[in-house]
Formats: structure tokens, C-alpha cells, sequence
């Protein structure tokens, strides 16, 4: 492993021409239209990308996704801090997050649809459901975490108790934080490709199951490449802030989960 | 954990109790109308009566055989790759990046190729099912694996253990904790997929069940199958807790 590690690109690259290979060899034993190789496959993206539909369904669920994920972070971020400082409020919490946390949120879509209409607040809401979960619980974590000596010497030194919590907490739970915004962000692009499967109406996950329908194969399998694509360099960007920002901290976990 | 938790803190029913509280009032009140929003007691009979029926059962029946199917593979793959790069550095240069690329790829996006090279029937699902599960699995495994202190298979191997049999007398039961720890998480997403993959394109499961419910607008029937997969994770957890107390007895109790 030392060996390879001195070009830190290269494996990931063998790792994605591998993968590229392996699907390619699989197309042509398989032989059929359904499996179409990589070459159709990349043939097919300078139509998707000349047509205005797919730009706009892809911007919707884009659109869709990011604001799910930062009102999720409004919403979880300041929960989880809390339930990290205070016993009593972690205690309250906890019961109702774990009952929540088996249910599928993409699955909440047809009842939500039936209150609040096929519309993006239906589709963003579910994503703040399941944005939510992870983040509560890394900023848990490393809010309750934190070493009470520092905020002893915050406290000596005069800091009041929101001072505390800005100036102390959360600096010392950032590692944490980030690493629940980097699970947050790939459940983000999860949920959205699901909740779009299931509701069929707009978005990346619509124009995939469409043009299954339509038997478009080189388009689905182009589709499954952008989603994929978008779940390795939204991982890669987060961990590259991750490093910027708290640099300091070792990594824990090295490789993100994209799970539902 | 969870057992315990319970017991020890029952103001945490209290949100729980909140919501089920304002869900009733809202039922009543009638700003929600009956077929958009039931009463929460005539949800949870309905839940109890569907129990019952046998076609309700064979829909559940259905979505465990799929659950557990991926699983097995997932825990099988996930467990044998995860010790074998673990212990080997040359399968950990090859399996580490593969896993950095793969890991963050949404599996669910697979699902309509999986579809299309696999049929309509089980199989997309069962595989779908693996691979999300396969990663938590991988990653805790191989996580584990390096954390074995290299001092006891030292000490096995000068005992004369080859070192085939370290592995699976040594490397495997020091790292169960952690596989434990993958396979709950594991469990839960193979709940959650298994659920997701009904809904997308199914002929029977619970997902169906809820789908088929939208259809109809029968609302009380939508709540049945997201409630009983609910209940359905929190039993595959507390049941894989009580495994875990069995197979590491005296191991302190994961936070």
C-alpha cells in the first residue's frame, strides 16, 4: 500500500478505470440492449446535455437538495449541541430519535404529497427529515464530547454561558459536526434521487424511471453516472472542507456511507 | 442501549406522547379532514387488525425474505473482505479505493439497472439490499481488523497457529464488536431499502402495500406498512443487542 500511496490520485483512478473495465466486460458477456457499454453510455450525454428538460429537472432536484440540507442544519445543528450540554434535554430527545430513525423518510413522500401537494415543499421537506437524523447525532455526540475543562477556564475567565457554547462547544465539536454534514450531505443526495423514484414527477430520479419506461437505456445508465458521480464529489468536497477547517483533528471516519 | 434507555428515562416518552398528543387534537379539531389525516387510535387498530390477516403477513413475509437475503450476502462479503484486507495489505491497497469510490455512490441510483439486467423480481432488490448494507459491514470490519492488537496473533503463530487459523481463531472473534457495530447499522438500512425498493417497483411487500394504499387514497392503510417497518427495525435491533450480549459477554455496552 505504501508504494501506490505516493501518488495519492492514482489509486482512486485505477479504482475508477477497474470499475469502468469491469462494467464494459460485463456489457459485451451480457450482450443485451439493456446492459449498453460505457462508450453508448458516454454517447448519450451531449443530447442530455443540449436538452433544456433534462438541464431543468437536474437543477430542480440540485435545487431541492441543497436547501433540504441547509435548513436540516438550521434545524439540527443547534438540537444536537444542545442535547450534547444538557443530560435532561439528551434524555427527552433520545427515545423519539430512536423510533424515528428505522422509518424510511423517502417512504413519508405519498403521505406528505397528500397534505402539502406534489410541489418542492413536499420533496424538500423529506429531506430535511433524513438530513436531520445523522446530523443530530454527530453534533450530539461532540457536543457532549467536549473537554469540561475548557469550559471550566472559559467560566474562570469570565465567559458567559452562550459565550461558552459559541466560543468553546462548538469550535471543540466541529470534527464531529462536519463529519455528521458530510453523512448529512450524501443522505441529502439519497433522499432526493428516492423521494423523485417514488413520487415520479419531476427531477433526477423522474427522467431515470422515464426513460426506463421509454426503454432509453444509454439515458438511464447516463443518469445513474451523473447521480454517482455527484455522490463521489459532494463526499470529496466535504472532506476537503473538512480538512481545511479542522485539519487539526484526526479523521474518524475515512470514507463516507452513502445508505438510505 | 436502547432497553435500557427506556427504562431509565421516561420523560423521553414525553415528545413521543407531544406528538402523538397534537396529531389527536389536530384529527379532531377537524382543520385536517378524516381521509387526509386519521385518528391516531384508528391507525394503531388498524395496525393491530392487519396483523391478523394473512395477506398482510404474506406482504411482511415478502419483505423479510428480501431483507434478510441481502443481509446474509452483505455480512458474508462484507466480513470475509473487510478481515482479508484487515490482515493483508496488498487486498487493503486494492479494496480501499475501491471503497472510496463506491462507498459515497447512492445505491439506490443502481436500483433501475439492477432492474433492467436483473428482471422484476427479486433479485434487483435482494441485491440492492446487499450492496447498501455491504459498506457498514466492510468498513467496521476492516476498522476492527486493524485495531486487533498484533501482540495475540504474535502469540498464536509462536503457538504454533498457522496463519490461515489466526484469522478466524484470533483476527474474527476480536474483531466481532466492530462487526456487530457495522451489522446494526447494516440492519437498519436493509429495513429502510428493502422498504424503498417495494415502493419504486414491486408486485407485493409492505412497500407496495403503502404504495398501493396512495393509490386507493386510503390513508389509514398508508400509515399500516411505514409503522410496521418502523417496528420492524427496532425489533431487528433490539434482537441483534441481545445477540451481542450473548456473544460478548462481559464486553462493555457500546455508547
Amino acid at each position: 500500500m505504501r508504494g501506490l500511496a505516493t501518488l495519492p490520485g492514482l489509486p482512486p483512478l485505477l479504482a475508477i478505470g477497474g470499475l469502468l473495465a469491469a462494467w464494459q466486460a460485463a456489457s459485451l458477456a451480457v450482450g443485451l440492449d439493456s446492459l449498453p457499454g460505457v462508450p453508448a453510455t458516454l454517447a448519450a450525454f451531449p443530447d442530455l446535455i443540449r436538452d433544456p428538460d433534462t438541464i431543468r429537472n437536474i437543477a430542480d432536484s440540485l435545487r431541492r437538495m441543497v436547501v433540504g440540507f441547509a435548513a436540516a442544519l438550521a434545524l439540527a445543528l443547534p438540537l444536537g449541541i444542545l442535547m450534547g450540554r444538557s443530560r435532561t434535554f439528551a434524555r427527552l430527545m433520545n427515545p423519539l430519535l430512536m423510533v424515528t430513525y428505522p422509518v424510511p423518510k423517502a417512504a413519508l413522500m405519498p403521505i406528505i404529497m397528500l397534505w402539502l401537494g406534489v410541489g418542492d415543499l413536499s420533496k424538500t421537506l423529506v429531506i430535511v427529515f433524513a438530513v436531520s437524523l445523522p446530523v443530530i447525532y454527530h453534533a450530539y455526540a461532540g457536543a457532549r464530547a467536549v473537554e469540561e475543562k475548557m469550559l471550566w477556564s472559559a467560566a474562570a475567565m469570565g465567559m458567559s454561558g452562550p459565550a461558552r457554547l459559541l466560543r468553546v462547544v462548538v469550535p471543540a465539536a466541529l470534527p464531529e459536526i462536519l463529519v455528521g454534514c458530510r453523512t448529512g450531505i450524501v443522505i441529502a443526495l439519497i433522499t432526493m434521487v428516492t423521494s423523485e423514484m417514488i413520487a415520479r414527477q419531476s427531477g433526477i430520479g423522474n427522467l431515470i424511471f422515464n426513460s426506463l419506461d421509454f426503454a432509453q437505456y444509454e439515458t438511464v445508465y447516463a443518469m445513474i453516472v451523473v447521480v454517482g458521480v455527484l455522490g463521489i464529489v459532494l463526499d470529496i468536497a466535504f472532506e476537503r472542507l473538512r480538512t481545511a477547517l479542522v485539519g487539526w483533528a484526526s479523521p474518524v471516519g475515512e470514507v463516507a456511507v452513502a445508505s438510505a | 442501549m436502547s432497553a435500557r434507555l427506556l427504562a431509565r428515562a421516561p420523560i423521553g416518552l414525553l415528545p413521543i406522547a407531544v406528538l402523538i398528543g397534537i396529531w389527536q387534537a389536530v384529527a379532531l379539531s377537524g382543520l385536517a379532514p378524516p381521509a387526509l389525516l386519521p385518528r391516531p387510535a384508528l391507525v394503531f387498530a388498524r395496525v393491530l387488525e392487519q396483523l391478523g390477516q394473512p395477506e398482510f403477513l404474506l406482504h411482511a413475509a415478502a419483505t423479510l425474505r428480501r431483507l434478510f437475503a441481502g443481509f446474509v450476502v452483505a455480512l458474508v462479503l462484507g466480513v470475509a473482505l473487510g478481515l482479508a484486507a484487515g490482515v493483508n495489505r496488498r487486498v487493503d491497497a486494492v479494496v480501499r479505493p475501491l471503497v472510496r469510490i463506491l462507498a459515497p455512490i447512492p445505491k439506490i441510483a443502481l436500483y433501475p439497472a439492477l432492474i433492467l439486467t436483473l428482471g422484476f423480481d427479486d433479485a434487483p432488490k435482494i441485491v440492492l439490499v446487499a450492496a447498501d448494507s455491504f459498506f457498514p459491514i466492510l468498513l467496521a470490519t476492516l476498522q476492527g481488523a486493524r485495531a486487533v492488537e498484533p501482540k495475540l496473533v504474535w502469540a498464536a503463530r509462536a503457538a504454533g497457529t498457522s496463519a490461515a487459523a489466526s484469522i478466524y481463531k484470533v483476527v474474527l472473534p476480536a474483531t466481532l464488536p466492530a462487526i456487530l457495530t457495522g451489522c446494526r447499522i447494516g440492519l437498519v438500512v436493509s429495513c429502510i431499502v428493502v422498504f424503498l425498493a417495494e415502493m419504486i417497483s414491486s408486485t407485493d411487500g409492505l412497500g407496495w402495500v403503502l404504495v398501493n394504499a396512495a393509490r386507493r387514497f386510503q390513508t389509514v392503510d398508508m400509515f399500516v406498512p411505514l409503522i410496521a417497518i418502523s417496528v420492524l427495525g427496532l425489533a431487528l435491533n433490539l434482537g441483534l443487542s441481545a445477540i451481542r450480549a450473548r456473544l460478548l459477554v462481559g464486553f462493555p455496552e457500546e455508547a
